[in-house]
C-alpha cells in the first residue's frame, strides 16, 4: 500500500466507537489529555462518559500505570460504571503500558473492557477489530458475532483502499454540489415521469441523518431500498434500525427492500448495487457510503456523504452529483430520532416552490 | 571547553573510565561536569562517595527544580546524574531527553573546561542518542574490550556515529590484555578511528569502587593511573574530526580470523 499523506481516521478512535457499540458507561483513554479530544467530545454527546488519564513527559518517563489505577478507581467510586471501557495511545503503547494489569490492581478487571491500541496500527477498523475480539474474549459477544464483524470491517477497510479515501497517496477536499441545484434536478426528473431509487447504505448512527432523505421524499414516487434490517448487529446497532423504521413507518414510508443492517455497508452496498443495475432508474440517490454502491457511469447518480475529502474523492470517481453533509456524524450522536438533512431541506424547500 | 560522550557495551567500564578521567582532569584546575545519564546513577558515585540525587527524581515533585538542588560537587568536579524510571517501567530515552535539555537550559556549558557525559550502553534508540546526535557532546569516545560481543557493540556505535554523522575521538582499550591488542588494533584500523587510550584490567578499579572512590585516589603510582592520565590527556588534545565507518558482518568475523 502505497503512503496516504492525508489525515486518516484513528484506530483509537474506532476503538472507542465500537466500545460505545457495545454499551460501556465509561471510557478512560490512558494517554496525554490531547489524545482523541475530537472523538471523545462526540461520544460524550452521545452518552458515553470519556476521561484521559493525561498523560505527561513525567510519565512517559517513569511509567503511568499508577496514575490509570487511581483514575479507574475513581471513576469506580464516583459513577460506579457496569462496564468499562480502557483504551490505549501512542504514548502509553510505546511505553509498555499494561492496561489489564492496571484494572485488575484497581479491582475493576471484572468489568473492564481493555484494548492495547495506538494510532500507528494501520486502518482505523484494527481499533474496532481489537475491540471486538477482547469483547468476544471476555464473553460480551459470541465468537460467531466477532468473526462477522471482523469480516465486515476487513470488507470496509478495503473498500477504503480501493475505492474510498485511502483509494490515493492524497485527496483534495471538495465542498460539494449546490443542494438546491440538486434538489431541483430530483424534481425535475419526477416532474417528468422518471424512475429514481434513493438508497440508504449508512454506517450506523450516521443513518439518523442520511434517512432524512427518504423522509422528504415521502409524498413522491421515489423508490427506497435501506440497509437497516433490526435483526443484525449488536442490540445497539438493531435499536438504530428500529427506531428509523418505526418513524418511517409513521409517516407512511414503505421500504422496497431491507439490504441489510447497518453495521453491513459493504455487502449491503453490493446487494443494492445489484438491484440498481436491474433496475436501471433514470437517476439514482445513494446516501451514507455511496462508494460502496458502485454504478457511477452506469446510472446517473447523486451520491451523498459527510465530509470535504468524501466528496472531492466521490466527485472523482464519477459519481454526477455530490452533497457534503457536512455534519452527518455530529448531528446523529445522541438521539434515536431522525435528524434535518442538507438535502432534505433542499428538497423541501424546492418543493414549496 | 571540549566536551565528550562516552559509549560502550553495557558493563565494559564507561563509568568507572569517566570517573577516573573527572577525577585526573579535576586535579589539573580543570573546571569538569560529569553528567551520568544511566538511570541506574552510577556515574558520580565514585566521586562523591554515595549515591547523588537524581534530576528526574526531582522533576517528578518539582517541575524546575533549581540547579544547587542536582549539581554536586567535589572540588573543581561537578557531577549530575540525570537518572531515569525503575527498571521495567516508563522510557529511559525520553528521560534522557528531558532530563538533559533541562540541565542544558539551567547550566551555562561555557562555565566548564571540560564536561563528559557518561550514557548507558550502546546507541539503541534515538532517546539514548541524544547527547551525540544533538551536539551536546562535540564528539564520542568508544569504549571496547578485545572481546567480540564488546567489539561489536563498538561497531554498532560506529554504525550509529556513521549515520548520524557525529565525529568520534577514538577507541579506548579497556581491560586490555597483551594477547587481546591486535583484535582491537585491526578494528581500530578498519572503521579508522584512532586507539587513544590502553587501560589494562586491575583489581584496582573493584578495590576503588568498594571504597567509593577513583583508582587514581587510591593508587596514585600504578601502571594503570598512568594508562588514565595519558588517555585523559590525549583526550584534552583530540579534534573530534573523524565520523568512523563500520563493518559488515563478515568484516567483523574477519577481525578474529588468523589469515585477516
Amino acid at each position: 500500500m502505497s503512503l496516504i499523506i492525508h489525515p486518516r481516521p484513528s484506530p483509537i478512535a474506532a476503538a472507542m466507537y465500537m466500545m460505545r457499540d457495545l454499551n460501556v458507561d465509561v471510557i478512560v483513554i490512558h494517554g496525554p489529555s490531547g489524545c482523541c479530544f475530537g472523538p471523545a467530545r462526540l461520544l460524550e454527546k452521545d452518552g458515553v462518559k470519556i476521561f484521559t488519564t493525561a498523560l505527561s513527559d513525567r510519565e512517559f518517563i517513569f511509567g503511568g500505570e499508577r496514575r490509570l489505577i487511581e483514575v479507574l478507581k475513581k471513576i469506580d467510586a464516583i459513577f460506579n460504571p457496569k462496564l468499562i471501557g480502557v483504551v490505549g495511545s501512542c504514548a502509553s503503547m510505546i511505553i509498555g503500558e499494561n492496561l489489564k494489569k492496571a484494572a485488575e490492581e484497581a479491582g475493576v478487571i471484572e468489568k473492564a473492557l481493555c484494548c492495547n491500541i495506538h494510532s500507528g496500527y494501520g486502518d482505523n477498523t484494527s481499533g474496532a477489530i481489537e475491540v471486538l475480539k477482547e469483547a468476544s474474549n471476555i464473553g460480551l459477544i459470541t465468537k460467531e458475532e466477532y468473526e462477522r464483524q471482523k469480516k465486515l470491517l476487513e470488507m470496509a477497510s478495503i473498500l477504503e483502499r480501493t475505492r474510498g479515501t485511502a483509494r490515493q497517496e492524497y485527496i483534495g477536499n471538495y465542498a460539494g454540489d449546490n443542494p438546491d441545484e440538486v434538489a431541483r434536478e430530483i424534481l425535475k426528473v419526477l416532474k417528468e415521469g422518471g424512475n429514481i431509487i434513493c438508497v440508504l447504505n449508512a454506517k450506523k448512527e450516521t443513518a439518523f441523518v442520511y434517512a432524512d432523505i427518504m423522509l422528504a421524499l415521502a409524498q413522491t414516487s421515489v423508490k427506497f431500498l435501506a440497509n437497516i434490517d433490526p435483526n443484525i448487529g449488536l442490540p445497539r446497532i438493531r435499536e438504530y434500525s428500529k427506531e428509523i423504521l418505526r418513524e418511517l413507518k409513521e409517516k407512511g414510508i414503505e421500504i422496497s427492500l431491507i439490504t441489510g443492517g447497518l453495521d453491513e455497508y459493504p455487502i449491503s452496498g453490493e446487494r443494492a448495487k445489484e438491484i440498481l443495475l436491474e433496475e436501471r432508474p433514470d437517476l439514482a440517490i445513494i446516501a451514507g457510503i455511496p462508494h460502496a454502491v458502485a454504478v457511477e457511469g452506469k446510472i446517473r447518480t447523486i451520491a451523498v456523504s459527510a465530509g470535504t475529502r468524501a466528496s472531492y474523492n466521490l466527485k472523482s470517481i464519477g459519481y454526477d452529483f455530490v452533497i457534503n453533509e457536512e455534519n452527518a456524524h455530529r448531528a446523529s450522536l445522541g438521539n434515536r430520532r431522525i435528524q434535518k438533512s442538507i438535502l432534505g431541506e433542499s428538497i423541501r424547500r424546492i418543493l414549496k416552490e | 571547553m571540549k566536551s565528550i560522550a562516552i559509549y560502550g557495551k553495557g558493563g565494559i567500564g564507561k563509568s568507572t573510565l569517566a570517573s577516573n578521567i573527572a577525577a585526573f582532569l579535576g586535579t589539573k584546575g580543570l573546571k569538569i561536569l560529569l553528567v551520568g545519564c544511566d538511570p541506574k546513577v552510577d556515574s558520580a558515585i565514585n566521586i562523591i562517595g554515595h549515591r547523588i540525587t537524581p534530576l528526574l527524581e526531582l522533576m517528578k515533585i518539582q517541575s524546575r527544580p533549581p540547579s544547587e538542588s542536582f549539581i554536586f560537587r567535589k572540588g573543581e568536579i561537578h557531577c549530575v546524574e540525570i537518572g531515569g524510571p525503575e527498571p521495567g517501567i516508563g522510557c529511559a530515552g525520553r528521560g534522557l531527553i528531558v532530563g538533559i535539555n533541562y540541565l542544558l537550559e539551567n547550566l551555562n556549558v561555557k562555565d566548564f573546561d571540560f564536561i563528559i557525559f557518561d550514557v548507558p550502553a550502546d546507541i539503541v534508540c534515538g532517546g539514548l542518542a541524544i547527547v551525540a546526535k544533538e551536539g551536546y557532546a562535540e564528539g564520542v569516545l568508544i569504549v571496547t574490550s578485545d572481546e567480540f560481543t564488546s567489539l561489536y557493540a563498538a561497531n554498532n556505535i560506529c554504525r550509529g556515529l556513521f549515520s548520524l554523522k557525529v565525529p568520534s575521538c577514538g577507541i579506548v582499550y579497556n581491560k586490555a590484555t597483551s594477547n587481546g591488542l591486535k583484535f582491537v588494533r585491526k578494528f581500530a584500523e578498519k572503521v579508522e578511528l584512532p586507539i587513544i587510550g590502553h587501560v589494562p584490567r586491575s583489581d584496582g578499579f573493584i578495590n576503588a569502587e568498594r571504597m567509593r572512590t577513583t583508582l587514581i585516589e587510591i593508587l596514585p603510582n600504578s601502571e594503570v593511573t598512568n594508562a588514565i592520565i595519558s588517555l585523559s590527556l590525549n583526550l584534552l588534545k583530540s579534534d573530534f574530526r573523524k565520523i568512523p565507518k563500520w563493518l559488515s558482518m563478515e568484516e567483523m568475523e574477519g577481525i578474529f580470523s588468523e589469515n585477516s
